[in-house]
Formats: structure tokens, sequence, C-alpha cells
């Protein structure tokens, strides 16, 4: 395992595992860290995984890694990396099984102490009116074609079946519809498995959280994202579900043979990839796109239950509880995008695994009132502590193909958050902090228990400080929603 | 012999399974996939006859174990027993016995190929998988 001392310091938070250090890397990799997350860093084998994808052809510039990087599989979670689009290749297991894991929050006008008489209710409404767990069938049948709709295209279906209001469209990447989505390259069985699952959250780290703005640090972007202190605000955690799973898991397993067609060598066969350009690469694209499109179509519905949900409760008791969208993002994706490398711009594809887009102001795909302040990048921290709202920068274009972390990155494995945590007791200590928790496994609750996590706060300052994120907002839960 | 054992990994899970053979090692894994997830039943009431393909060894357990996923999520069943009817490098036939589940609060989302192992050990043979949940 690599140390720290082999390791370039090139600024106060930013180190580089030069391209020197093994013969089958292609470019450098640079780690985004104070000497804390750093330290973190090298204890398990997320540097490792990182130097891996140094090795996949075509990759530009530098492979980087998020604060909240941690070991996954292929490539790291918390890791970004960029192929020319014109010779490079594309590797599903480098987006990961999620595809389009994301984050959506809504915004009220209700301050915090008018809720509060009413959370109880609320918490107990959204775990009731928002299905999660696995296999849990969602509210909404599909007939006919509505899969393909879906699949082709996303939020646009959402809109005409009245579970998205207009206003949410622009404030989702990429509106919510990739425009290249492909239903035909989605298998059927993927197709099975997303059959019951629209409008579902899930299991694992997945939740919905309801939260109050604890602190604003910029008044521009708080006033464009209608941010104000002790706002009610909802995030919502959650991806492709088992659509997606099984994207990943067709394309993995077909890419095994792929990889010898093209004669690609690689360290982790979890990598493997396809030229991008190739027949087989544009499938993955085209599968990629369309389960994208269903965790677009999934968030929204989860939108429409949580907007349910709060007229339910609210209605007659609060005015204004109405919920305005701040913004949705992905972070697991690949996309072709325009950067600047070495002076020119450079048509790649940026694969983000448990990182997002973070495009800094004036980005041409940027809606019109977003431009002044630059993309919403939206960090869940661990479950029951903070998150943050951040902006994209000038910095994030220049130094990180406009990317930045996706939340705290986990520390302890799972199988340590349940020898060291238990759930009722976590429970507790939420409760007593004013915190409502429905939850359908407590077990799956220890689990998630912040001390298995970074602290997210730690991260974000990093973030910050290197100029690839730019603080906005700082969120406090009042209600935890899990599977 | 134990079936399996867990094995710590910052993220997912990641588990070794052991066989005197290699149908038994296939078994195990499959058991150890349905533990981890405590969706083990004791009573089985229904069988299915399972096929999987795959280039090699390793692929063909990825493979095998992402089958019995793909079922467990979309006929709501958990498998406890798992015979493994025929066995060569690239291909498996298996008749499991389950039973119907109530939906799982945690789950496995899919079988990687990372760090992924098939070994002759000197009891047998050893299986190290890592799966995202």
């Amino acid at each position: 395992m690599i140390s720290k001392h082999e390791l370039e310091r090139l600024s106060e938070f930013v180190w580089q595992v030069p391209r020197t250090y093994r013969d089958d890397m292609r470019a450098p990799a640079r780690m985004y860290a104070d000497e804390e997350l750093l330290d973190d860093a090298l204890e398990d084998k997320s540097v490792e995984q990182l130097i891996n994808t140094t090795t996949l052809p075509g990759i530009v510039k530098y492979a980087i890694a998020m604060p909240d990087i941690h070991q996954g599989y292929g490539a790291p979670v918390g890791g970004v990396f960029a192929t020319a689009a014109s010779d490079g290749v594309i590797s599903p297991g480098a987006v990961g099984y999620d595809i389009n894991c994301g984050v959506r929050v809504l915004a009220s006008r209700v301050n915090a102490d008018e809720l509060r008489p009413h959370l109880s209710n609320l918490a107990t409404t959204l775990y009731r009116n928002c299905p999660s767990g696995v296999g849990v069938s969602g509210s909404i049948k599909l007939r006919g074609d509505d899969m393909e709709n879906i699949l082709n295209r996303g939020a646009d279906w959402t809109l005409e079946r009245g579970y998205a209001q207009m206003e949410d469209l622009p404030r989702t990447e990429e509106y919510g519809r990739i425009p290249y989505a492909d239903a035909s390259k989605v298998s059927q069985k993927a197709q099975e498995r997303g059959h019951d699952q629209l409008g579902t959250l899930g299991a694992g780290n997945h939740f919905i959280e309801v939260d109050r703005i604890a602190a604003l640090y910029d008044d521009e972007a708080a006033r464009v994202l209608n941010l104000f202190e002790n706002q009610v605000v909802v995030q919502i955690h959650c991806g492709s579900r088992g659509l997606g799973h099984q994207v990943c898991q067709d394309f993995v397993d077909r890419f095994q043979r792929v990889v010898k067609t093209y004669d690609i060598v690689l360290p982790d066969r979890e990598l493997v990839a396809a030229p991008y350009a190739s027949p087989e690469g544009q499938d993955y694209v085209g599968a990629m796109g369309a389960a994208a499109n269903f965790a677009f179509a999934n968030r929204q519905v989860l939108a429409f239950h949580i907007r349910r949900s709060f007229a339910q409760v609210l209605t007659g008791h609060v005015t204004d509880f109405d919920l305005h969208p701040v913004y949705d993002i992905a972070h697991n994706m690949a996309k072709l995008e325009d950067h600047e490398i070495q002076g020119e711009t450079t048509r790649v594809v940026v694969h983000r695994k448990g990182a997002t887009r973070a495009f800094g102001p004036q980005s041409p795909v940027l809606p019109k009132d977003l431009k002044a302040i630059g993309q919403p990048v939206l960090i869940p921290g661990s479950m029951g502590t903070m998150s943050f709202i951040l902006c994209g920068t000038a910095g994030s274009m220049a130094q990180t193909f406009g990317s930045s972390c996706h939340g705290a990155g986990r520390v302890w494995s799972r199988h340590r958050a349940k020898k060291e945590v238990r759930g009722e007791k976590l429970r507790a200590e939420m409760n007593e902090r004013g915190i409502e928790v429905r939850a359908g496994s407590i077990s799956g609750l220890a689990e998630e228990a912040p001390q298995a996590y970074k602290d997210v706060s730690r991260v974000v300052r990093v973030v910050d400080a290197a100029g690839i994120g730019k603080l906005v907002a700082r969120l406090e839960p009042l209600a935890v929603i899990k599977g | 012999m134990d079936r399996y054992q867990e094995l710590d990994h910052t993220a997912d899970w990641s588990f070794r399974a052991f066989g005197r053979d290699l149908a038994e090692l296939f078994a195990n894994a499959a058991y150890a996939l349905f533990a981890l997830e405590g969706a083990l039943d004791a009573q089985s009431t229904l069988t299915r006859e399972i096929r999987a393909e795959g280039i090699d060894r390793e692929a063909l357990l990825v493979n095998w174990l992402s089958e019995l996923l793909f079922l467990q999520e979309t006929r709501y069943e958990t498998y406890q027993r798992f015979d493994i009817t025929k066995l060569t490098d690239t291909e498996l036939e298996a008749t499991v016995w389950g039973a119907q589940a109530q939906p799982a609060t945690k789950f496995i989302k899919a079988v990687t190929y990372h760090d992924l192992k098939i070994e002759q050990t000197e009891k047998g043979w050893q299986a190290t998988v890592v799966v995202d949940v």
C-alpha cells in the first residue's frame, strides 16, 4: 500500500501520486484532502483503486480523489477521471451499480419553529407515502409503453403524468432527461427489476430527510436559491434502483469479453471498459442514460409523494408549505463534456463515482437564473449530523473537470458499525436531540451511524478552501426516513 | 468447515466462501449472500431451476449469484438451499429451495468482480467476493 512520503504535496490540500509510482499508470493521481482525511484514505484500498483508474486507455490530465474518498470496487467512491472521447474508454464499473444515484433538495417557505408541532406526524406520513426497503412496490403501476417512455424521456414523462411541476425540470441536472438515453439498450431483465420500483427509496444509505437551514454563507446564492435561515427543506437521496444495478451488471459481464476484443489490459476486472466510440461503448452509453432517466423520474415521483405528505399534514395548520426545487444532482455518472486541457477545448468522458458535477458560474448548460452563482452542489452528511449546499466554481472547472465531493465518506465497515453501535441507542440519541426517526431496519440504522463516516464539515472545508466548491448553506436534520 | 466468513470492507460487504469441491463452494457462496442479508428462511416452500453462464469460473460465480439476486428482487423470494446439478468452468445448473419473503430492508445491489478470487486450498476451495450494498 502507498504511504504518505511517496506523495508529492502540490498545495495545502492537493497531493499527487506521480505517474512513476507504478509502471502501468498512464497519468498521475491527485487527492484533495487535509492531513487527517489523507490519513483516512491511506488506511484502506481507496488510493490503490484510484491509481488503477489511471491505467484506463485515453485518460487525460490526472485522476482525482475527492476528500470524501473511500474504498469501493473498481473505481473508489469519491473518484473522478476523464478519458478522451476520440480514443479513450468508458467503464461501467467506474460509474457504479447505482447509476445516477443522486440528491434532490426541495425548500418550503415554512420555518422550523412553525413545523415543530407537526413534525412527528409529518415523519410518519412521509414514511408511509414513500415506500422504502427492497422489493417494495411503488405506488405507481406502469402500463404499456410507460417504461420505455421513462427510460427515454425521464423527467418529461413525470411532467406529463402530473408528478412534476414545470419549475422542477430546470432545477434538475440535464433537465432530468439525458438526451442520448436509449431504452432499447436496457435488457428485459433490467426493466423487469425496475418495473415495480418507480417512486421507491430502496435501502442501504438511501434516505429522505427533513432539515432546517442552520447557517447561510453566501447571500447572493441564498437569494437566487430562495434560501433563508431556519427554513424547512427536504433532501432525497436515492438512485435508479434494481434497474440501474442490472444495467451495470449486464455491461460489466459483457465487457469481460469486450476487453479481449480491444486488447485492453487492466489491473481489476471490475474496471472493464470499451472504447467510448465503439458500438459496445455506445450501447452502454445509451443504457446508462436510460437508467439515469429512470433515477431522475424516481426522485421526481418521490418528490411528488413528499409534496403530498406536506399537504396532508400541514394544510389548515401552516401556510406556504409548498416545496419548490433547489436542485437535483447525479453522483454516479459518466458524461460527455468539453473541458480545457492544455489550453485546448477537448471533448472528454468524465466519470464521476460518488462525486458530483459542480459547474461554475456562466456554464452554458445551466438555466439562466443559476448562471450567476454556478451549479448547486448538494452534500448530504452522515445520518443525524449535518449536510451542506455548495455551488460550483471557476476553480472546479479548472482543476477537477467541474466536479466536487458527494458526502461524508465512510471510514468504518458496516460490519464494524454493527458491532460497535446499537441501532436502538442511536435512535434514542437522535430522539433526544429532537430528531424524528422512521426506519424499517434497526441494524441498517446502526450501519449508517455517524461514527462510521468522516466528518462532513471537514470534507466541505477542504472543498471550499481548495476552491472546487463554494459554501452556501448548512442544513441540520429534523426528521430522518430510511428503509 | 465453515460455509463462509465475512471480511471487512469500508463501504460494501465482502465474504470468503469455502467448499470441499467447486460445487459446494458455489452453493456456499450463494448461502453467504442470503445469510449476510439476514434473509434465510427456516421453511422451504418452493424450488426454482437456475442456469448461469460465464466466460470463466470467476464470471460464472458472479453470474450465478447475480441470477439469485435478480430472482429475489423480482419474485419477492429468498433462498436457503442450493443444489448444484451441473458445473463446468463456464456453465452451471442448479435447483434452489426457498420461500416467499417479506420485503427485505437490507439487500445486496450487485456482485462485483473486484478482488474476486477462486483458489484451491489444502482443504478444498475458497472464493473471495465483494458485493455492492
